[in-house]
Parts: C-alpha cells; sequence; structure tokens
C-alpha cells in the first residue's frame, strides 16, 4: 500500500465513519479482499462512442458494379468518390473502399490489427422488412431516436426497469466490479459502465485533478478532509446522501489515481489536440499504470460529438472521420510503446447508422452501421458481418435507406467480451437477446 | 403587501336579501372590510307596520338603497334595527397572527345591545367569548401558500329585540418567515441573496410571484459588450452578458424560468457553427426570457422560427423533396420538436405517468409517417430579409421568413390523424403544425414535469404534476398553455411549499452551476473592470447557459443514479456529478471562496474577479460565529442546516480560529459550499 493511501485509510479511521460512508476502494483495502475471479494477464476494452449517429455505411463504399451503382443512386452528392481499395479477407461484390478521411488506419487493417463489422445494429431477432412492415416480430423500442438507441447501444439489451450497461454487467460477471481501476470513463457518466453495484470512475482528460483544497499544510488538510467526512456520512435527504456518497467516493478515488498517475512514464508517442485525442491520451497514461493499479481487467469510454450530420455533412463528416482515424493510430502506437496491443482493444458504438438518401446537404436518423475493432488481438484485415447493399427500396430499407441491421449488436458485442474472459455459456446471461441469433457469427479475434 | 384582492360582498343564509353595504365605496386596497348588514325586526317590532316599503316581504325590511338607519316609515316612530358596521384592528391580517373585530353599532333608541359574534366560513377559529362587542381571535398557522378566506358575522340586538347582522369577509395572507423566503428564493432565483431574502420576509408567496412577474424583463441582448478594440462580439462575450443579468437583474423568477427553458428549448453552441453568432444565441436566450410568463403556444412559435434553432436542429435552408436525386426533407426538428419540446415519445396520463396499452405497453406518441409530415412542415424557411433562397441575409436574431417555392407542396401528416392538405404554404402549414402539436394531449403533463424538475423537486408526486397539468390545459379563464399560471401553480402548490405531508425526497440537488452562481451572487462577485469572462465553464461546472453537449440537455428528467435506484428515485442533476466534474466544482468553490475572496488581498488585479466577504467578516467579528451560521442557515439551507452540520462547521472554524476573519469565512463558505444539505434544492 503506497503512503498517501496509508494515510488516506488511517485518516477516515481516525475520522470515526461509519462503514456506510466508505467508498468501494476504502472497503476493498480495508478488507484486503480479493476478486474472487483472478486473471493472470491484463485486457483491456476501449469503447469509442460516436455521439450522434456515425454515418458508418459511408467508411466503407462499392467500388464497381451494381453495388456501386445502387450506392451512386442512393448517396448521390455524399457518395464517397476516391476510396481507398481495401482487400479484406472476405469477398464481397463490388469490393470494398475505405472512405479517404480513414486512410491514416489503412496500414493497421493491412497489418490485420483494424477489422470493420459491418452491418449491424439494435435487433432483437432477425427482422425481415416484411415482418417489420407487418409488426410480426419484437423491434427496438424508438428506434431512430438519438438517447434511446444510444442507451440501447450501451445497456446491450432492451430498456428494463432497471438498467445497466454491458460493460458494467461484463465486470460484475467476471466479479471486477468492485475492483477500484476496472472501470473508468474519461467522458464522465455513461449507461455502458454503469451497473447495479458499478459505475465508472471518471478522470478528467487533463488526467490529474489535483485537489486544492486538499493540497498544502498536512495538518490543515486532515482538518479539513474529516470534517468533510463527519459532513458526508450525516446526510439524511436521500438526494443529499446520494451526492455525499458520490463526493466522497470521488475525493478518495481521485486522491488515489493522483498518486498513481504521478509515477505514470512519459510516452514518446504524440497526442493530437482534439478531444478524443486528449481523452485515449488519458487512457493510455491509465494503461501505463495498471500493474500499480492491480486491476487485470479495465474498460474505457472516450468520446467524439458531431456525428448527427443532419447538414453541411460533405464537409463535417469527413472531418469527424479523419480525427478519428488519427486519434486512433496514435493510442494505437502508444500501445505499441506500452508493448499492450495484444491486451487492448479499441472498438466503436454509435447511435444509429444514417439514412442513405440526403436531405439536400446532410443525412437522417438511420439503423444499421458499420463499426471498427482495433488491437493486436483482432482478427483484423477483414471486414466482418455484411457488407450491406446500399440499396433504397433494397429488401432491407425501411424507408429513406434504413436499413435493417444484417446482424445485431449484441452478436458484435459477444466476442469482445468472450475475448475479455466471459465464457460462451455466460454469453447469453449478459445478452438476453443474444439467442436469437448465431453468437459466435463474428469471429473478431484471431484465436 | 397582501394579495387580496377586491371586496366580495356576500350573503348570509338568513338574509332576504344583500345589503347594499356600508363599504362598497371602501376602496379596493382595503381587502379585508366588506361588511355586509342584514336587520330583522323578528316578530318583536309592533306588527302593524303597514309602513314598510316591502311589506310584500314578509321576511323582514330591506332598504335597498342601504340606507338602513332610514328605513323606517315616514309616520310613527318605531324601534328600528341597530346599524351596525365591523371593524378590523389591522390593515392586512397575516396568518396566525391575533386580530379583533369590533363591531361599530348606531341606533337613536338604544344604548344597550347584545351580540354575537359566529363564523361561516374558513379554516375552522378558536372563537373565545362571542358576546362582547368585539372579537379576539388568533387565525391559524399557513398550512397552504394561498390566502385563507374567512367569513366571521356578528348580530346585534337592541334592548327591543331588533337585531341586524353584518358580516365581514377576511383574506389572511402568509407572512413568510426568513426561511420560507429563502426556500422561495431558492426555488425562484438564480440563488437568493440576503437582501432579496430579507426583502421577501413577510411577504406572501403569492404576493413575491406577482410582484416579480410584474417586472419588466431584463433581456440579455443589451448586456452584449464586445472585448475592448474589437468590432465584433465572441462566445464569452455573451456569456458575460448572461452573468450580468444572472447576478443583477431585479426579476429574478423570470432569469430562472428562463433558465429552466434553455435546458428544455436547448440550443448550444458549443463546438458548433453558433460560436460565430453570440448575438443570435443572445436573442434566442431574450425570446425564452419573452415568453416565460407568456403562452407556451407562442413561446413554440418563437423558438420554432428562431434561425438559431433553425441552425441547432437544421430547419433553417431545408427544401423541399428532390425525388430525382432523391432527396427528402431533413427530419432533425420535426423528430426534436416532438420528443423534446412538446409531447415525448409516449402517450402520458395526465398526471405525467405512461398510458398503457391492453398489452401494458407503451404507447409511442408518433411514428416515421409523422415525422415526415412534420419534416415536409418545416420546409422553406430561412434566414429573415434574405433576398433569395440561396442568398440568405444570415441574420440570426429575426424570426426566420418562408420562400414558399421551397416549402413542400406535398399533403402532410400530423398527430392525431389530422392531415394538411397539399398546397397548403409555409406559414400555414406551420401554424396548422404548431397547433396540432400545442394542442397534444401530452404537451401539459410532458412539458409541466418537466418545469417542475428543473425548479421544485426531481421526483415530484403524479398528483402534483396532474395539478400543474390542468392549470396548463385550462388557466381557470379557458386558456392553454398560459404559462404565467403554470409557473404560479408549480411554485405555490402544497408540494412545492411544503404544506401538507412532506415527501422524504422533496427538493432536487442544485445545479452545480447555480451552486457557482448563488456565491457569486450574495458576495457580489466582480472585476474592477466590470466583465465576467468565465472560460471553461464545463470543466469548472460540468454545464453552462447554452453550451449542452446536445439537445437533450445536460442530463436527462429521468435520470437514475445507481445510489437511488432501490429506492426508484431520479436525480437528473447527478447525471453530471461524475468524479472530475465534482472535483473541478470544487476546486472552482475553493477558488472562488478561499483564494478569491477580496478581504484576503491587499491589492486586487482589475481584470480578476473577486468575492467580497466583508458583510459575514463584519457579523463574524462582531457578533461571533453563532450569528453567522445563524445567517447561513437561512440564506444557504433554506433553514435545513442539521445540528451535525452546525457542529461541523464549528469544528471546522476551531482549526482556523487564530486566522483573520476574512480567511474563517473563506473557509466556512467552501464548507458550506461541499455540504451535502447545501447541495440540495429542499
Amino acid at each position: 500500500m503506497n503512503k498517501s493511501r496509508r494515510d488516506f485509510l488511517s485518516l477516515c479511521l481516525k475520522g470515526g465513519m461509519s462503514a456506510a460512508a466508505l467508498t468501494s476502494l476504502q472497503l476493498q483495502a480495508l478488507s484486503g479482499s480479493i476478486q474472487a475471479r483472478s486473471f493472470s494477464n491484463y485486457k483491456a476494452l476501449v469503447c469509442v462512442y460516436l455521439y450522434g449517429g456515425n454515418d458508418s455505411m459511408n467508411m466503407l463504399v462499392p467500388l464497381s458494379g451494381e453495388p456501386r451503382a445502387w450506392y451512386e443512386a442512393s448517396r448521390q452528392n455524399l457518395a464517397v468518390q476516391g476510396a481507398t481499395v481495401l482487400n479484406p479477407t472476405s469477398e464481397f461484390e463490388g469490393g470494398v473502399g475505405l472512405h479517404p478521411a480513414l486512410n491514416a488506419l489503412q496500414p493497421h487493417f493491412e497489418q490485420q490489427s483494424l477489422a470493420f463489422v459491418g452491418g449491424v445494429g439494435t435487433l432483437i431477432t432477425p427482422t425481415s422488412l416484411t415482418q417489420y412492415k407487418a409488426k410480426s416480430v419484437p423491434l427496438p423500442q424508438h428506434l431512430f431516436s438519438h438517447n434511446d438507441q444510444q442507451a440501447t447501444w450501451m445497456h446491450g439489451q432492451e430498456k428494463q426497469t432497471l438498467n445497466t450497461g454491458w460493460g458494467a454487467r461484463l465486470l460484475e460477471r467476471l466479479d471486477q466490479g468492485t475492483v477500484f481501476g476496472s472501470n473508468i470513463t474519461i467522458d464522465g457518466a455513461n449507461p455502458w459502465q454503469t451497473g447495479t453495484n458499478t459505475s465508472a470512475f471518471a478522470l478528467s482528460k487533463s488526467g490529474i485533478s489535483k485537489i486544492n483544497a486538499l493540497s498544502g499544510y498536512e495538518p490543515r488538510v486532515e482538518h479539513v478532509r474529516r470534517v468533510m467526512q463527519t459532513l458526508f456520512s450525516e446526510a439524511a435527504h436521500p438526494l443529499a446522501a446520494a451526492y455525499a456518497s458520490r463526493l466522497n467516493g470521488s475525493i478518495d478515488h481521485t486522491l488515489h489515481m493522483n498518486s498513481l498517475l504521478e509515477q505514470a512514464p512519459t510516452l514518446t508517442t504524440e497526442f493530437g489536440e482534439s478531444s478524443l485525442s486528449a481523452q485515449l491520451a488519458a487512457v493510455a497514461k491509465t494503461i501505463s499504470i495498471q500493474s500499480q493499479l492491480g486491476a487485470k481487467r479495465q474498460i474505457f469510454f472516450v468520446s467524439m460529438g458531431g456525428f448527427d450530420t443532419h447538414d453541411n455533412q460533405e464537409s463535417t463528416h469527413p472531418a469527424l472521420l479523419e480525427g478519428l482515424a488519427q486519434s486512433m493510430v496514435e493510442f494505437q502506437s502508444a500501445m505499441a510503446e506500452l508493448n499492450l496491443t495484444e491486451q487492448v482493444t479499441t472498438f466503436t458504438m454509435s447511435d444509429f447508422g444514417r439514412t442513405l438518401t440526403s436531405n439536400g446537404d446532410g443525412t437522417d436518423h438511420g439503423w444499421a452501421g458499420n463499426q471498427l475493432v482495433l488491437g493486436g488481438a483482432v482478427n483484423g484485415g477483414d471486414v466482418h458481418g455484411a457488407m450491406m447493399a446500399q440499396r433504397l427500396d433494397g429488401s432491407e430499407d425501411v424507408g429513406g435507406g434504413r436499413l435493417i441491421p444484417a446482424f445485431s449488436n449484441e452478436q458484435y458485442f459477444a466476442p469482445l467480451a468472450r475475448w475479455f474472459g466471459l465464457a460462451d455459456s455466460e454469453l447469453t446471461e449478459l445478452f438476453p437477446n443474444l439467442s436469437h441469433f448465431d453468437a459466435q457469427a463474428l469471429s473478431l479475434f484471431k484465436s | 403587501m397582501n394579495v387580496h384582492l377586491g371586496l366580495v360582498a356576500f350573503c348570509l343564509t338568513t338574509l332576504v336579501a344583500c345589503g347594499g353595504g356600508s363599504s362598497d365605496s371602501g376602496g379596493a386596497t382595503d381587502n379585508n372590510s366588506s361588511n355586509t348588514t342584514a336587520n330583522a325586526n323578528n316578530g318583536q317590532q309592533p306588527s302593524g307596520g303597514t309602513d314598510s316599503p316591502s311589506d310584500d316581504n314578509s321576511g323582514g325590511a330591506v332598504d335597498p338603497s342601504g340606507d338602513l338607519g332610514e328605513g323606517g316609515g315616514d309616520s310613527e316612530p318605531q324601534n328600528a334595527p341597530p346599524e351596525v358596521e365591523v371593524s378590523i384592528d389591522q390593515p392586512e391580517v397575516v396568518k396566525g397572527a391575533p386580530l379583533t373585530l369590533s363591531a361599530h353599532v348606531a341606533d337613536p333608541q338604544d344604548t344597550s345591545f347584545s351580540y354575537l359574534w359566529k363564523q361561516l366560513t374558513g379554516p375552522p377559529v378558536e372563537l373565545g367569548d362571542v358576546t362582547g362587542p368585539t372579537l379576539t381571535v388568533t387565525l391559524p398557522e399557513t398550512y397552504q401558500a394561498q390566502a385563507d378566506n374567512y367569513q366571521f358575522s356578528v348580530t346585534v340586538t337592541d334592548a327591543q329585540g331588533a337585531e341586524t347582522t353584518t358580516g365581514i369577509e377576511i383574506y389572511a395572507s402568509n407572512a413568510m418567515s426568513d426561511i420560507q423566503a429563502a426556500m422561495l428564493l431558492h426555488q425562484g432565483t438564480m440563488g437568493p441573496t440576503l437582501e432579496e431574502v430579507n426583502a421577501a420576509t413577510g411577504m406572501s408567496e403569492e404576493q413575491w410571484l406577482a410582484d416579480q412577474m410584474a417586472l419588466p424583463a431584463t433581456y440579455h441582448s443589451p448586456l452584449l459588450e464586445n472585448y475592448p478594440e474589437r468590432d465584433a462580439p465572441y462566445q464569452i462575450n455573451r456569456i458575460d452578458a448572461w452573468w450580468k443579468a444572472t447576478l443583477h437583474a431585479d426579476d429574478q423568477l423570470r432569469q430562472r424560468v428562463a433558465f429552466a427553458l434553455s435546458e428544455i428549448f436547448v440550443v448550444s453552441d458549443a463546438n458548433n457553427a453558433l460560436k460565430g453568432e453570440p448575438e443570435g444565441m443572445l436573442a434566442y436566450y431574450d425570446l425564452l426570457l419573452e415568453h416565460a410568463f407568456g403562452n407556451y403556444r407562442s413561446l413554440l412559435e418563437a423558438v420554432t422560427l428562431s434561425p438559431v434553432m433553425g441552425t441547432y436542429l437544421s430547419h433553417l435552408g431545408n427544401e423541399k423533396a428532390d425525388p430525382e436525386r432523391n432527396i427528402r426533407p431533413d427530419e432533425n426538428y420535426a423528430r426534436e420538436v416532438m420528443q423534446l419540446f412538446t409531447i415525448g415519445l409516449e402517450v402520458l396520463n395526465q398526471d405525467g405517468t405512461v398510458k398503457l396499452d391492453e398489452g401494458n405497453q407503451p404507447i409511442a406518441t408518433y411514428s416515421q409517417q409523422e415525422i415526415t409530415g412534420f419534416a415536409r412542415v418545416f420546409t422553406g424557411w430561412t434566414f429573415a430579409f434574405s433576398a433569395r433562397w440561396n442568398r440568405p441575409s444570415r441574420n440570426f436574431s429575426l424570426p426566420m421568413q418562408a420562400f414558399p417555392e421551397y416549402h413542400s407542396a406535398l399533403e402532410k401528416t400530423l398527430l392525431n390523424g389530422v392531415v394538411i392538405p397539399a398546397g397548403v404554404g409555409p406559414e400555414e402549414s406551420m401554424q396548422m403544425a404548431l397547433d396540432n402539436l400545442f394542442n397534444h394531449p401530452n404537451v401539459g403533463p410532458f412539458i409541466s414535469k418537466q418545469l417542475i424538475q428543473r425548479l421544485i423537486t426531481s421526483n415530484p408526486s403524479a398528483q402534483y404534476v396532474e395539478r400543474v397539468a390542468e392549470v396548463f390545459n385550462d388557466n381557470g379563464n379557458g386558456v392553454r398553455g398560459d404559462l404565467s399560471a403554470v409557473v404560479r401553480a408549480i411554485y405555490l402548490d402544497d408540494e412545492a411549499r411544503r404544506y401538507g405531508s412532506v415527501l422524504t425526497y422533496q427538493g432536487k440537488i442544485k445545479e452545480p452551476l447555480l451552486k457557482g452562481v448563488q456565491m457569486w451572487r450574495t458576495l457580489n462577485a466582480h472585476s474592477e473592470e466590470g466583465n465576467y469572462f468565465t472560460w471553461n465553464l464545463d470543466d469548472r461546472y460540468g454545464q453552462g447557459p447554452m453550451l449542452s453537449p446536445s439537445v437533450f440537455n445536460f442530463f436527462r428528467p429521468d435520470h437514475q443514479p445507481a445510489e437511488l435506484s432501490a429506492q426508484g428515485l431520479f436525480a437528473p442533476e447527478l447525471q453530471i456529478a461524475n468524479d472530475a466534474a465534482m472535483i473541478g466544482t470544487l476546486n472552482q468553490q475553493y477558488s472562488d471562496l478561499i483564494w478569491r475572496m477580496a478581504e484576503r488581498h491587499t491589492t486586487l488585479n482589475p481584470s480578476a474577479i473577486y468575492l467580497y466577504g466583508h458583510s459575514d467578516i463584519t457579523l463574524l467579528e462582531s457578533n461571533g460565529l453563532s450569528a453567522l451560521l445563524n445567517r447561513y442557515n437561512v440564506l444557504y439551507f433554506a433553514g435545513n442546516m442539521s445540528e451535525s452540520t452546525r457542529n461541523a462547521l464549528i469544528e471546522l472554524d476551531e482549526y482556523f480560529s487564530n486566522k483573520s476573519a476574512a480567511d474563517r469565512v473563506g473557509q466556512l463558505l467552501f464548507m458550506v459550499s461541499l455540504s451535502p444539505e447545501f447541495n440540495v434544492q429542499y
């Protein structure tokens, strides 16, 4: 146990705090409790959430033949020209072109550490156009609505009485939920990381956030902290108590995290100035102290906004993709520097895909889309799933070029969870609708 | 000041008719003097009273002119009943106060009378001796925000048995205690100052609201100042204007309601092109201020036609379909105006709960068909005074104008099966569509509940929501959407005022920004140069005015933090209470209250903002810690500082007892700012 933590614990014991006011970190340290399921190796999942609904059908475009003709017809002025030719392991009619704004990622595709997952979206059960129109199968609630579809992606299930995120459930399932440092967000609270007894530690993207009130002359700091503890432990109003327990935990966790981050090595990888780069830099820094932190399984959440391209898509979307690619490449290079490429997998989620049709200078809320998975363990160099035909009034088009997903997002999450350590038998417990699909359909990892 | 308001003559049940009353000229300002009088001869009069002016009226004599004393005939003297007026010993009656009513009798024929006082209506009052010429009662304490209405009567009988019964109607208003005033002002201002709490103390809630609503609006646009030597404003300048109004405007209720509206009708210039349009952003905020006590239908129209909203949700410049190019109208505004600004996703009961179908499933309020219909409505609109569609003026302040040739002429399916026929133009389509939205039964509960959550409590009872929704649906005069009535109903409700049984979870977590605002208001934060350039509000508070990351606001009304899931409670504001943000706010409060307490410095940087604690410092120096904590209990805790919090603050101060009073005040305020009880708005 390092000094600040020991000091801190002695401080809260001196303060005579009630056990109920202790944070998970304190309880864990006090009891010396170690998680039931221990892992010898280290793994991390990094979720890059693309807020607003990425027009991800435009990340991968057909190059020739009928698929290209359909594509040009549906996308019109938003059809991507000059796409970079990819040669995925799987063959697709019309070929696969990469949006040139993503070119920075192409080497990772070539080196087989980057894979795409095509044609995924929220589904309860396999759904055909006829079934959709007849409403003869259950459909995800509130399709095309931002916050509802964000929640469905992050929950990995339809709305429940008590909603939990699949990231948090994954940790809890692996008995890592109470391990401090297993669950970290650089972008505030989000449904993906919120579980029954688990919530993410929110790290500032600048990394260390010094607590000025608790810095400086030690007797003063001790006194101030003790008074805080008293205040936090005696809140009676339920909302006040929730606030108090949050703030108490935040202070505790931040002090602890700061003490470790101060020892973090300086990485030579340079990160850009975008928000996503800064967030991923903070993830890289946190991963660099993973052995000191002690969590063997970590999930991270970072995000990028602006994907709700209802207008000016022609100029904004390429810029977004370029920023995304740049940040992901930087992060991958930091992982290489830490020699952790095999242990860290980065993947994307987004609200939904977008309409194939244009509204003049943008697109509207759609359904199926494509996703990215990056990491040394990834079965890269391929497009898993489907290269869906970007064809208006085709067999998957529910109107305006909103495509019914060919694969459910739970099929996409399953291999991520399995790689992270979940047994096949546990997958359907994590993803309740997975039993309606082939859980093995997407082989996103090498082994 | 009392509110009520006018004389309401009433008829005593035993009367044959109302007396004209001696008080009819009593003046509308004197609200508690409505005497009504009736008299009767009660059979003891000489039976030959044939000269009675209304002898066909067997019940007694009434003089419609009210000249009761002269009501007798012109010949034989007879015993006339006494003339009686009732007076009150105070011009304005407040609840819980002792009150003396006096009967003033004029009767030329008698000198001795018997009296009998009665209470006719109103909350039960202990009457005591009811047989004297005066009646002294103590009215009950407050149990509701509205004024209590009482009617008392006195029957005066002269020696010959002629009697007169005179009534008086009394409105007893609340006189808010300092704690009640602080509670109301925490809900109804951007964060009350001591002066504001003191001024409201003794007023009734109704009067405070009425006074606030009567104040002229403080708009933000006129407060916009460029940087020196710059000829155009920046985003920071519009944030500066927001601070100036927020900190200094008198119309605090309007500022607070507009702030709430800015978190429902969300626009944002965080990370988008609107960052370059600070004047437009302020014009948008001003329309929220303008309509805060207006009609919701007008607000909805102003929001919809705002070029800032048009830019944010991309219906500005939205064109009719071009089937050749597979182009269809932009659906963004169509979707969000329904999901967020009017009706929500699911059909609601009037109490805000979700209505379920036979299969116990929620019922969707709209489908893609209605989205498509509304998307067509919102075509053909661009900046006002644009020369041509393709030469937009880029005027971000005036309402958008329509170009009919770019408006969809197709038929448009609206809610509840309403269809705008083909060929209807942009303005008319817009009116029909907004009427259609406005009249959907979801609007009342949907908007009322969110306003309650922004202003009063995160977990309103269904009954509270329903009471407010009823007012939204009809303000009592048949008007739907009257926001002044809605706002009054929200603030005056028993649940908001904590009358009756108080829910243990009543109230809400204060928005982090508003916590900062209150400290800045109470401590008169300012820089010598007079500007409030507050960059990085997001890092400091996790939020800022018109800086939401998306149209879904910083937090959702149904956010349920894990800590409260077992109790089934919501706490929207805790959605942004993540570790990084909480530490950010903690550091901001530390910086404000410790480092930038002006009295701790000998020289001040003219461009830096300082907080001024001299009033607290003086109180601490002259009256001691206990007096200061008493002040804080009212000002910051609205009376909810617990004994343990008080003791914790005393314990804190012990450590700093040999420091300057400015240091001690700063440390105390910092601890107040993070204390759980301060962080709840009760």
